[in-house]
């Protein structure tokens, strides 16, 4: 049906008049995917809706594209040589939105919320393992004190999860725990509006003065009034770009790349996320991938060039490493270092004893067929993986006699066969702004989500060392070792392609771009209409 | 009439607890379900627990969820953060307003066609009937789509997104109403020219009535007994269809609830829509009865 939208529309482009496209100055309509589930920054969990808190909220940190931190609400700030203590100083100039004044009091009510039992659990766990306490030391310094050293504490400062928010309004929020027009930041645009299913309406912060470095100009924001609308269906959002109802579109799938490009009067750019890529992860706990060679033999079986021009039509990226090459830890020595040969995953495949064909054709070994599963929760199935993984189906039936098997099921029984280790492959991918995050979560023998049961001890001591130091350089370098283990020396993963955000837009529309840390759309601030 | 409001709470209390148990017996728990592809540590799942009242034996859950309800009280969104009750209250104005304007479509378009094309020459009921048979066959999103592409991307006609103004529920009111047209208006054209065969139309023809009188004053009676019947189905098929045309063009609504619920198992909310759906078919069938007894004089004796 995907395949049929953009046809019919073209055919009725051709045949019926295009209506002007007008936009009134200073006011904007952005179409996007995603609605949020909470507009409290304190719970967020969506990259797809990143853009829409730092709207409404600061972080106290920025983050820039190289993995470096610049000011944000905090102007400076030290780390003590033992990496415990961070004392920030923080901009005396700002209010928040219900005129109340940012302090160090407000920074230490936001940490303290996080504190109070229930709240969010995730987030207490995992990115403020590490705090301790904190404390007031002047009414615009505020020191943080942490239990263990934490090299990505800093990265949580300038997340969405820090966005500061009115410790009036913590208090008083009618609904604390979804957010809204009463639970109020310091960003540049002041919540006003939300209609669950429709839209959310922002207008300007006419005292705003505290842009993040690296932001495009200074003061308020261009735009008067911005409303983002939710349109969950890719054809509607496309539609209602092209014939001007709204000016700008997130979210762009390959199907209708091509319909964008061709429009002179609208402009497409394209981001690759931060994060990891999205990859197979192979399940090592039992046969047939607790053999290496059969691992290999998977990714020999795959000519991913092929399969990523047939499925997303040459508007994929395609991924070499665990890391994505958004990431400033991407290794990129592993590029075009395995893959794409079938001979040697029939060699492979032979040496490890699945030698014997049955009458479809698939590998047997005593009897047993070479069938390896997918077991997907569909809630969590985007970017047509569920067509990229019949494509590798395919492929690797015909290249070298492997059954892959894709299940897409509810959530429940995808958890299931988690419990049950009844899976071989685990697909995915994690859109975090500091990658070490994220391969903290999947690789450790521990990890929160590890579902290779592949450990490693050494895999482990890097990664632990990788989050205790701030020196970007050393953890680097640490991050290669880990990806050259994972990757190439024991084929743990099948790293596919590197996940990215669109953004579609009027040509008179100017100052889009990507949030640098996340390379997810950026907040409307330095957005703008061109006259 | 109290038996009939005992039996409507019967259905009630039913729908409760089937869709509870339903949701008890699927795969994974609901600590699973709230972690989603998150980060799951033993913390994070005691913290979640004792947030929910997770460690309760279901019976108690289930029995405290019965309690809750009847004090009005639908529970806490897993997913939405928020009341059901205030989830729910916000979405219902925008669905009924889409439901009623599409089914007021859907019967305005299907008396229309019955009543031109009942007992006329062979080419219009051939055409009527192959509009109807376009109209329920083809799946409503493409409906929805292929309108929004004419009337909304190529003339401009109508806005794509939003429940502003009545401009914006034209084309959802259109999408949803047309399958309901379809089958609706084949049932009464049925209905129509079996009356038109009764003896009691020859001998009003032979009264000297016009065909037009005849139809309208006494065929239709006749023909509206088995399309009332249909109003359970057409219910369900507004329902059902609020989901797509709901998520389509981008409106506010029950039916964008229900389906994010369902797909991310907000056991709250799926309850809380079940038990609405419940309570409007109850309604909607006891208000059938009391129309049959209008329309056909012969029950009420």
């Amino acid at each position: 049906m995907k395949h049929i939208i953009p046809v019919l529309l073209l055919a009725l482009a051709a045949c019926g008049a295009q209506p002007a496209r007008t936009a009134p100055a200073a006011t904007l309509t952005w179409a996007v995917e995603t609605q949020p589930v909470t507009l409290n920054p304190q719970l967020w969990s969506q990259n797809k809706a990143r853009l829409l808190v730092f709207n409404q909220f600061d972080a106290l940190l920025s983050k820039s594209a190289d993995g470096t931190f610049q000011p944000w609400l905090a102007r400076a700030w030290t780390v003590s040589d033992d990496g415990l203590t961070y004392t920030l100083d923080l901009r005396d100039d700002v209010t928040f939105h219900d005129g109340t004044a940012f302090d160090a009091a407000a920074v230490k009510a936001n940490l303290d919320q996080f504190q109070v039992p229930g709240y969010n659990p995730a987030v207490a766990a995992i990115q403020l393992r590490a705090y301790d306490r904190a404390e007031v030391v002047a009414p615009h310094r505020i020191k943080i004190t942490l239990k263990e050293p934490d090299a990505l504490f800093p990265d949580f400062l300038a997340s969405p999860l820090a966005g500061q928010v009115s410790p009036k309004s913590l208090k008083n929020a009618r609904d604390l725990k979804f957010g809204g027009p009463d639970l109020v930041g310091t960003g540049p645009f002041i919540l006003d509006r939300y209609v669950q299913g429709q839209e959310i309406h922002y207008r300007r912060n006419p005292g705003y003065a505290w842009p993040p470095a690296g932001a495009a100009h200074q003061g308020p924001a261009h735009l008067s009034e911005i409303t983002y609308r939710f349109l969950p269906e890719a054809a509607v959002r496309v539609g209602a770009l092209t014939s001007g109802q709204v000016q700008v579109i997130e979210g762009v799938p390959a199907t209708e790349v091509a319909l964008i490009a061709k429009d002179p009067d609208l402009t497409l750019q394209t981001s690759l996320n931060s994060g990891t890529a999205y990859a197979y992860y192979f399940n090592t706990s039992h046969a047939p991938f607790d053999d290496r060679r059969v691992r290999e033999a998977f990714r020999e079986a795959v000519d991913v060039d092929a399969v990523l021009r047939s499925v997303y039509q040459g508007t994929a990226t395609r991924a070499w490493s665990v890391v994505g090459s958004g990431s400033p830890f991407y290794d990129a020595s592993l590029e075009k270092s395995y893959g794409g040969d079938a001979a040697k995953a029939n060699a492979l495949l032979d040496a490890a004893g699945w030698k014997e064909r049955d009458a479809e054709g698939y590998r047997v070994k005593d009897g047993k067929r070479l069938t390896v599963r997918e077991v997907a929760a569909a809630p969590f199935v985007r970017d047509r993986r569920d067509i990229l993984g019949q494509a590798i189906q395919a492929q690797v039936k015909q290249n070298a006699g492997i059954d892959f098997q894709v299940r897409i099921v509810d959530q429940g029984s995808a958890q299931q066969a988690v419990d049950d280790d009844a899976y071989e492959v685990f697909g995915n991918s994690r859109g975090d702004s500091d990658a070490g995050a994220a391969l903290n979560l999947i690789l450790p023998s521990d990890g929160a989500i590890n579902r290779t049961r592949f450990a490693d001890p050494e895999v482990d001591t890097w990664l632990a060392a990788a989050s205790a130091t701030a020196d970007q350089a050393e953890r680097k370098e640490l991050y290669a070792r880990v990806q050259r283990v994972v990757v190439a020396d024991s084929a743990i993963v099948f790293p596919l392609y590197v996940p990215a955000d669109q953004i579609a837009a009027h040509r008179s529309v100017q100052g889009l771009g990507f949030d640098p840390a996340s390379g997810t759309p950026a907040s409307a601030y330095d957005v703008r209409i061109a006259t | 009439m109290i038996r009939r409001l005992g039996a409507g709470l019967a259905v009630l209390w039913a729908a409760a607890t089937a869709s509870y148990v339903a949701l008890l017996l699927a795969p994974g728990d609901t600590v699973d379900i709230l972690i989603g592809d998150g980060a799951d540590t033993p913390e994070i799942r005691a913290g979640i627990i004792a947030e929910w009242g997770l460690d309760r034996p279901e019976i108690v859950q289930y029995l405290a969820y019965l309690w809750r309800l009847l004090h009005g009280d639908l529970g806490r969104s897993y997913q939405l953060q928020r009341g059901v009750g205030e989830v729910l209250a916000g979405q219902i104005g925008p669905t009924v307003q889409l439901t009623l304007a599409a089914a007021a479509t859907g019967v305005a378009l299907a008396a229309v066609i019955a009543i031109g094309t009942a007992g006329r020459g062979r080419w219009p009921r051939a055409a009527a009937s192959a509009a109807e048979l376009v109209s329920v066959s083809v799946p409503p999103f493409l409906i929805g789509i292929v309108l929004l592409s004419v009337f909304s991307f190529t003339l401009g006609w109508f806005p794509v997104s939003g429940a502003e103004g009545p401009a914006a529920l034209v084309l959802p009111a259109l999408a949803l109403g047309l399958p309901i047209a379809g089958v609706l208006g084949q049932v009464l054209r049925g209905g129509l020219e079996r009356a038109l065969e009764q003896p009691f139309a020859v001998t009003a023809r032979a009264r000297g009535l016009t065909e037009r009188a005849l139809v309208a004053r006494h065929a239709l009676r006749h023909a509206l007994l088995p399309a009332v019947t249909m109003a359970g189905w057409f219910t369900g098929a507004l329902l059902g269809g609020a989901v797509i045309t709901e998520v389509l063009f981008g409106r506010p609504g029950l039916g964008q609830v229900a389906m994010q619920a369902v797909t991310s198992q907000d056991m709250p909310v799926v309850m809380a829509v079940v038990l609405l759906s419940a309570v409007v078919y109850v309604t909607i069938s006891t208000l059938l009865d009391l129309a049959y007894r209008v329309i056909d004089p012969r029950i009420r004796s």
